[in-house]
């Protein structure tokens, strides 16, 4: 359905619940088409319930549009076909697959066999540590290997929308730094719409237009980065200084 | 406690309980005076496996590990009986033959079992389903080898045992048939009854006290166990004994029921038949055994007499898959169910998940 | 016959009986990765592909031939397990996946229990003849050497078997979906990939397979419900020794224990065939005691 002007991903007033326990009580963010957003917040904030309630995985209450259609409900694999991708939490490799075989997985619902193969060819380019372990298996790879490992097999789906959560977690700073410049290439290549889960505030910076910023499972700060970067008053009460 | 109304309160009223137990003990005791033999004879050999699903539900249902061997320490346990009492009744011991097989019964199979869980208590999944697999499969053919004492196949009668009698002539008769005044199939019913009734009741006081507890808590959570200073080893060595000694006694009453046993009593098919038999009835409940015992024993018997014994296979595997979808804590389960369905009916909200098999508690998971 | 033809003829029937325990153990294997539980009714649902396919066998066989009949049979057995897979995955074995273990062994007992009644209802519980292409007493001289023809033709044609599963899984998309599923299935889901597809799939792989190990079986032993349930206790005892996670250490592990206890039966006098079946079981409990993930097993790793 075509969908005239409006952002690619819609949250409004978004709730979750694990079992009887409220996690999230009303979190709103908008992704533009082309766009690049991050949600901020500290640790049990709803982050990764949030992503979780777009693809499928957490049952959600409120509004989640996608190109304009409600796709709150939606199981993992629908959502998925829909051209969302969902790099998740502790990044999803599958260890027992080689590199080659896990971004194969990542292209598993495309068709098209030539695109797949330019698709890996320029990621094994961006990221000339995948392609020299391209036939380790996964699990053989370091965090920062595995971290890229996974941004890549999402972006073999040819999604609409990237969605990270927490690329930098577990790795070390430099490491972070590595995958955060990658992301940001390949954003740039591109012009995949994203949305990056950090915790790490100036990660995130470097690769997104704006920012949200959840607290104990609402949304109560949104502007873009320069506004908030430049904010000492916000900084310090939201992202830690 | 003391909330409770109606149903649930004169259910949980310990008095009424009693009361309950102790016309049930007096209908037994006066019943197979009246009684065909046909319905004693089947209500002894109800008793006698219910003895031994009640071994199964205390080491699958109170401390969660799957033992896909029991049938193998009741064979034992009949053989421990048996062959003492066929080797010495006929001589100056008599009835002390009985006492030594009901003793060995017990002791042997129970020592092996004790040793088999010491060293399988830290096995898990797979492997300690093999190792308790491994029991009849080994146990079968080593029963059959050393024929000579165990009969093999053919297997060991002491229906007709040679005794001399008081006038000093050999006669032959049944060692559990010995007095005057009551039927073979009397004495029969209040020796394997006495006993069952006696064991069930060693469960119950084993179950309501801190050994109770103690399985509940290394069941659910060993971590946690531990950590509050319940060792998950010796209660699990300990559940599997326990397990294996009422496993072998069952085997005695097998003997004192059926005169007979042979190798076929060790066969796995009869591990399974039994692990079914306890599911079906509920196997972390001690009234489970009772209908395990139920089930086990009138199933064959009831298709038997339809004449439809090619559908008992069937019946019983339907049967076991019926109750793991609709009723997991098996038969004994079925009040606590039906209750919180009618509480749920009344209050019109959802309650938390079903059990799983072998609960003894409503646990939310 | 010769010390060494005997010799040989021991080894060659041992490798044939044990590509057939290969073949379940494998089949168990499958299903564990596929669905994370130990599928006691492997063996049974063997047995059910197999009474099909004689029952189909039989009936084309007087319109088309022996041989033709044979193969219509075995094709419609090989499709139907297939689908029987699935669906009791989807429809019985799907309501467990949240289940306790032993609920979970409890329930494939009771399928394993359930599956061998109907059958036993259906085609009755004596032994039925399967119609084969030849018989199972049929053997090839080579010198002095008189081996089986039917060992030969099941241990190759298992083998090949599965050396088409292992290309099935290696090199299709759904063998990549089979295997992404076994590793991470909420990650799988989030690529697109069909779980509960997947699952089907491995289980209707797993029951395929059996019923070709039960079809060989049945054409040298006849058909009887009960045909696998010794079996499954070497096919498990296989997967103990080879590792719960490697396909190719059930099966060598299964070729492994049927050769030795073949030998330790002909070469052993107070074993012999009666107590050959220890053979299997010290291997498991040298096994669970050295090296207890299995011989080929990974020690499981906890992934973040």
């Amino acid at each position: 359905m075509p969908q005239p002007e409006g952002d690619l991903l819609e949250l409004k007033d978004v709730t979750a619940f694990y079992g009887p326990v409220q996690v999230l009580e009303g979190v709103s963010i908008n992704v533009p088409d082309g766009g690049a957003v991050g949600i901020l917040g500290a640790n049990g904030a709803g982050k990764t319930t949030t992503l979780r309630a777009i693809s499928g995985t957490v049952r959600a209450g409120g509004t989640i549009r996608y190109e304009g259609r409600s796709i709150r409900g939606f199981r993992p694999e629908r959502v998925a076909s829909l051209g969302i991708a969902h790099v998740p939490e502790g990044r999803g490799t599958l260890g027992n697959l080689t590199v080659r075989e896990n971004l194969m997985v990542g292209a598993y619902m495309r068709k098209d066999r030539r695109q797949v193969q330019t698709d890996i060819d320029f990621l094994l380019e961006l990221f000339p540590n995948l392609k020299a372990r391209i036939r380790s298996n996964a699990s053989a790879l370091s965090g920062g290997e595995q971290q890229m490992l996974a941004v890549s097999r999402a972006f073999m789906a040819a999604p609409k929308l990237l969605v990270l959560d927490e690329p930098s977690l577990g790795l070390a700073p430099s490491t972070a730094r590595t995958v955060y410049d990658a992301i940001a290439r390949l954003r740039k290549e591109s012009g995949i719409s994203m949305l990056v889960v950090e915790q790490n505030a100036n990660l995130a910076f470097s690769v997104v237009d704006s920012v949200t910023v959840l607290e104990t499972g609402r949304s109560v700060l949104t502007g873009t980065t320069a506004e908030l970067r430049g904010n000492d008053e916000i900084r310090k009460a939201y992202l830690g200084g | 406690m003391k909330n409770i109304k109606g149903y649930d309160a004169i259910v949980a009223n310990r008095w009424v309980r009693l009361g309950v137990f102790l016309v049930a003990l007096v209908v037994l005791a006066v019943l197979p005076l009246v009684a065909d033999p046909f319905t004693n004879q089947t209500i002894s050999h109800v008793a006698v496996f219910a003895v031994a699903i009640l071994g199964l539900n205390i080491v699958m249902g109170f401390t969660g590990q799957v033992s896909l061997g029991h049938s193998f320490f009741v064979g034992v346990g009949a053989y421990a009986a048996i062959i003492p009492i066929r080797d010495w009744w006929g001589g100056p011991l008599a009835e002390g033959a009985i006492v030594i097989g009901f003793v060995l019964s017990a002791l042997i199979p129970g020592v092996l079992g004790l040793l088999i869980a010491l060293v399988t208590v830290r096995l898990r999944g797979l492997a300690l389903a093999m190792v308790t697999i491994a029991l009849p499969t080994i146990g079968l053919p080593l029963a059959q080898k050393f024929s000579d004492f165990t009969g093999g196949n053919e297997g060991v009668s002491i229906r007709r045992l040679d005794y001399v009698g008081a006038d000093g002539e050999i006669h032959k008769g049944n060692p559990f048939a010995a007095g005057p005044g009551l039927a073979n199939d009397q004495w029969q019913y209040y020796i394997v009854v006495a006993i069952a009734i006696a064991f069930f009741a060693l469960a119950y006081f084993l179950v309501r006290g801190k050994y109770g507890r103690a399985f509940a808590i290394v069941k659910s959570n060993e971590a946690i166990a531990s950590s509050m200073g319940v060792s998950p080893y010796r209660y699990k060595v300990l559940a599997f004994t326990i397990a294996a000694v009422y496993g072998g006694v069952a085997g005695f009453l097998l003997v004192a029921w059926g005169q007979f046993t042979s190798s076929e009593t060790l066969a796995f098919h009869n591990s399974i038949d039994l692990v079914i038999a306890s599911i079906v009835g509920g196997a972390g409940s001690i009234v489970g055994a009772i209908l395990g015992g139920i089930f086990y024993v009138t199933v064959s018997q009831i298709m038997n007499g339809l004449q439809l014994s090619i559908y008992t296979t069937l019946v019983q595997g339907v049967v076991i898959v019926i109750i793991l979808f609709l009723l997991p804590g098996g038969l004994a389960s079925l009040p606590r169910t039906i209750r919180r369905l009618v509480r749920r009916g009344r209050a019109g909200h959802s309650v938390d998940a079903g059990p799983t098999a072998g609960s003894t508690t409503e646990n939310t998971k | 016959m010769n010390p060494f033809g005997t010799f040989v003829q021991l080894v060659v029937d041992g490798l044939a009986q044990g590509s057939i325990y290969g073949a379940l153990a494998l089949a168990i294997v499958l299903v564990n990765q596929a669905t994370g539980l130990v599928n006691f009714a492997q063996g049974s649902m063997a047995v059910l592909g197999s009474y099909i396919g004689m029952t189909i066998g039989n009936l084309f066989i007087p319109g088309v031939g022996a041989i033709l009949g044979i193969i219509i049979g075995i094709l419609v057995a090989v499709i139907a397990s297939l689908a029987i897979g699935g669906i009791v995955e989807r429809f019985v074995m799907r309501r467990f996946e949240r289940a306790e273990e032993d609920t979970k062994v409890v329930a494939t007992i009771g399928l394993l229990t359930l599956i061998t009644g109907l059958v036993g209802l259906i085609w009755g519980f004596n032994p039925t003849p399967y119609p084969f292409f030849f018989g199972g007493s049929e053997s090839l001289r080579i010198g002095d050497v008189s081996i089986s023809v039917w060992s030969i033709v099941t241990f190759t044609t298992i083998i090949a078997l599965m050396i088409v599963l292992q290309i099935l899984f290696r090199g299709t998309k759904l063998g990549l979906g089979m295997r992404a599923v076994a590793d991470n299935a909420p990650s799988a889901a989030l690529s697109g990939i069909r779980v509960g597809g997947m699952r089907m799939a491995g289980w209707g792989l797993a029951a395929a397979l059996g019923t070709v190990a039960a079809i060989l079986l049945a054409s040298k032993s006849q058909l009887t419900p009960n045909n696998f349930d010794g079996i499954l206790v070497y096919a498990l005892a296989a997967v103990v020794i080879g590792g719960l996670d490697s396909p190719l250490g059930a099966v060598i592990a299964a070729l492994g224990i049927t050769i030795l206890e073949s030998l330790a039966a002909a070469y052993i006098p107070w074993i012999g065939h009666d107590l050959k079946v220890v053979v299997p079981f010290v291997l498991v409990f040298a096994v669970l005691i050295i090296r207890p993930q299995g011989l080929f097993g990974r020690r499981t790793v906890v992934r973040v």
